[in-house]
């Protein structure tokens, strides 16, 4: 009796790994139009952060099209670093993706501060398409001295180092575009860093920080209570949704900044699987329901 | 008031209709579920089932996953009570008694009076919630870094102080934990510590593989190493309920747990885990007979399990009544709203009257079907410990693996916890208390970060700890206790710890 029951236990655990085994069989796309098995999209931050957020909606709309499921595996850590990383040492064959945001673009720069060997390089992957995209807004609480931002200006250039600036954490992407902008027109704050784009908007509200850069939806709702004063789109033209703030390149500062969300490839992965891909993500984003930002 | 009971009727109306009915249901079961899986917490279990929301309108969309939320802290508490392994991270502290209890046969009244705990922690928030969300939540707000690392070190200056046995042992732990915090990435700057060249310990190491290794693992070592000897007794249905006096000495605990819970909850970036220490070790101060602590005392589950429900819905103040996400939970269920195209912000309670008192409404209902769900679950629960060891372990290890796997995908999590367990076992063979190395890896980077966050706001000056009225009360209070701690030193009399380890050497 007792060696039968390891026996059974034996045997599924020898089921499980075919089944698994069997997952992981390689078949390329190279001569079919579709996949032929489930795809997986890997999210480099934690569940419920900004990019989760983009990619479980995402994934929903696209397993129709597809026909074949599409799992969301999150791969936080070091800033996305783990998971970025992770998805560019995965096999090219299409059914590993990766939707990271614009920090994708210098986090392994920031290896080379720390004479670290880059944990990725950029033409490891293949851009499918860019899911959502919105310039960084500074803003600063209502009760703030600065009306405008050419107030704010003359009061940084005043005091250097002096104004307090907030963001979701070193090399974050709120840190870097809001860096960006005062670099440009020639400011030095100091830098207070959080852990994540919620604790910093707490922050501001607090007043425990005079400044932020935040996505515009982030501070819509605070902005329309009259609780913070959004001072300069870090965009090309300005917003909709705000239209009397001016962007920076009206003032003068050569500074452009956004926050997006994009899908990506790896590189090697056979044309028509992209091709198939592209496709499906066109369509997916197209419907009403595809992402909370449409 | 008038206008409250005219919102509270609104509320009842929106979530009386069947539809929402259906989805606080299915919010508290899928969130007990998720309570009672190690590793798999209520932040994934929200953010997989976010999409599945998208189809709702806002109101049932919220009432679904804040159900999803709670229900978790009922239950969490129930793998720790029957196997010592946390079903998710802020029931840690239940491990202690109210596993000891499920060893001297008394599971039932255990696992009952954490259901009724939570149950009667969770409508007390509620009623705070309704009534005190935007006061309270702009209180919230002043807690800045300063703020928190001085109320972070008066915590661990007051746990070390009241929490009981050797104070040496347990400061060494707490230690161990605020060293084993110390690793991975300096938030400050951006350089990687103790993390020998693996980018996987970057974030540090994780909450969910270290409690479920060190209590967990551990525990399933050290069964192997026994004989299996167990009464296998079919529990008549009134063991399952605790005896009169169990309930007596739950009530105040149960109380204070609540107002503890509610109001560290609140505070953003506040952790549940802290909560339910906090109410553990005042439990033991206050209690007569402290010794029975960490022997199956009932005030050690009930104050603990009450805290951990007060403090989840402590968390929702600041999210409804301003907007902010005070959590990465909270931010899950504003993101909800988003995608239903309802702006959060200070308005969001005037604007939206019935999705926040059809919430508050399904929140009352929820948190009583959880009660009824939960009560009788406790006698299949407790048949869960008549399956044979050599069955029942080798499920729960697994479960351990997939469910810490499961976190983040990662398999230096799985080893981490592994590493922990074999900790864990050696250092229970040799008397030591694993709990405090959990509060120390939870503490070590919050404190530490807090700390050079406020000294960054000040430009390296140190009186902005003092400056603040907030920081320097609980800077004052610290202070406080360690010269109590100081007074029984040069004083003859002695100290209450020095009774309770008599006492204990008498048991």
């Amino acid at each position: 009796m007792k060696m039968n029951r390891k026996g059974h236990v034996v045997w599924g655990l020898a089921i499980l790994a075919l089944c698994l085994g069997m997952g992981g069989e390689e078949k390329s796309w190279a001569d079919e139009p579709c996949p032929t098995r489930s795809i997986q999209i890997i999210v480099p931050f934690p569940p419920g952060g900004v990019a989760d957020l983009v990619a479980r909606p995402f994934a929903a709309a696209l397993e129709p099209i597809l026909k074949q499921p599409v799992v969301v595996v999150n791969k936080a850590g070091a800033g996305g670093t783990i998971g970025i990383q992770s998805a560019a040492v995965s096999k090219p064959d299409g059914y590993t993706l990766l939707l990271a945001l614009s920090s994708v673009t210098y986090l392994h720069e920031v290896d080379r501060l720390f004479d670290r060997p880059p944990a990725y390089t950029t033409d490891r992957f293949i851009p499918l398409a860019m899911l959502t995209g919105d310039p960084l807004v500074i803003a600063v609480h209502q009760e703030s001295p600065w009306k405008t931002v050419d107030d704010f200006m003359a009061d940084a250039r005043k005091r250097p180092n002096k104004i307090k600036l907030g963001s979701a954490g070193i090399y974050s992407v709120m840190h870097l575009g809001a860096e960006l902008f005062f670099r440009k027109a020639g400011l030095q704050l100091s830098h207070v860093p959080y852990t994540g784009g919620g604790p910093s908007l707490n922050a501001l509200l607090g007043k425990h920080i005079d400044c932020a850069a935040f996505g515009p939806n982030v501070i819509i709702g605070q902005m329309k209570a009259g609780t913070v004063r959004p001072l300069v789109v870090l965009g090309s033209k300005r917003l909709d949704s705000m239209p009397e703030v001016p962007t920076a390149k009206e003032k003068g500062v050569d500074a452009e900044f956004y926050i997006w969300s994009g899908l990506f490839a790896l590189k090697g992965t056979p044309e028509g699987a992209i091709k198939v891909l592209r496709s499906a993500v066109q369509e997916a984003v197209g419907k009403p329901s595809g992402s909370p930002n449409s | 008031m008038e206008e409250t009971i005219s919102n509270l009727i609104l509320g009842f109306s929106t979530a009386f209709t069947p539809t929402n009915l259906f989805y606080a249901l299915a919010g508290c079961l899928i969130g007990t579920m998720v309570g009672v899986l190690p590793g798999v917490g209520p932040l994934a279990g929200i953010s997989i089932l976010l999409p599945t929301t998208f189809g709702l309108n806002a109101t049932s969309a919220i009432i679904l996953l804040a159900g999803i939320y709670y229900g978790a802290m009922y239950g969490g508490s129930t793998t720790s009570i029957l196997m010592r392994i946390p079903g998710e991270a802020a029931s840690v502290i239940t491990c202690m008694d109210g596993y000891a209890m499920a060893q001297k046969g008394r599971a039932g009244p255990a696992l009952a009076i954490a259901a009724i705990g939570s149950y009667i922690a969770g409508t007390l928030s509620v009623l705070g919630l309704m009534f005190l969300a935007p006061p309270l939540a702009r209180f919230a707000l002043g807690f800045g870094p300063p703020e928190y690392f001085s109320l972070l070190l008066c915590g661990l200056i007051v746990l070390s102080y009241m929490t009981g046995g050797s104070i040496v042992k347990n400061l060494a732990m707490i230690v161990l934990g605020l060293l084993f915090g110390m690793i991975g990435i300096d938030q400050m700057t951006g350089y990687f510590r103790f993390a020998y060249g693996l980018v996987e310990l970057g974030d540090g190491i994780g909450i969910v593989p270290v409690a479920v290794g060190l209590f967990g693992i551990s525990e399933i070592l050290a069964t192997a190493g026994q004989s299996e000897k167990r009464e296998v007794l079919k529990p008549k249905l009134r063991d399952l309920l605790p005896s009169k006096e169990e309930f007596r000495a739950s009530l105040f605990p149960i109380g204070r747990g609540t107002l503890l819970g509610f109001l560290i909850g609140i505070i953003p970036g506040s952790a549940h885990i802290i909560s339910t220490f906090v109410s553990y070790a005042i439990e033991r101060k206050l209690s007569k007979h402290p010794e029975r602590f960490g022997h199956g005392a009932i005030e050690g589950v009930a104050g603990p399990e009450s805290a951990n429900n007060a403090a989840s819905e402590g968390a929702l103040v600041p999210m409804l009544a301003l907007g902010v996400p005070t959590g990465p939970i909270p931010a899950v269920l504003l993101a909800a709203l988003m995608v239903h195209g309802i702006n959060p912000g200070p308005l969001f309670i005037k604007e939206q009257p019935a999705i926040f008192w059809g919430l508050i409404a399904s929140m009352y209902l929820g948190n009583l079907v959880l009660l009824l769900l939960n009560l009788p679950l406790v006698g299949l629960f407790v048949n869960f410990l008549r399956v044979p060891y050599r069955i029942l372990y080798p499920t729960i290890l697994m479960f351990c693996i997939v469910g810490v796997y499961a976190v983040n995908s990662s398999v230096v999590d799985v080893g981490i916890m592994t590493i922990m367990g074999v900790i864990g076992y050696l250092l229970r063979k040799m008397d030591f208390e694993t709990a405090p190395i959990v509060l120390g890896v939870v503490l070590a980077p919050i404190l530490e970060f807090s700390f050079r966050q406020a000294l960054a706001m000040s430009s390296g000056d140190y009186r902005v700890f003092i400056e603040r009225p907030i920081s320097l009360a609980f800077l004052m209070l610290a202070l406080t206790m360690i010269l109590l701690a100081l007074r029984s030193l040069i004083g003859k009399k002695k100290d209450w710890r020095d009774r309770l380890t008599e006492a204990e050497r008498k048991i």
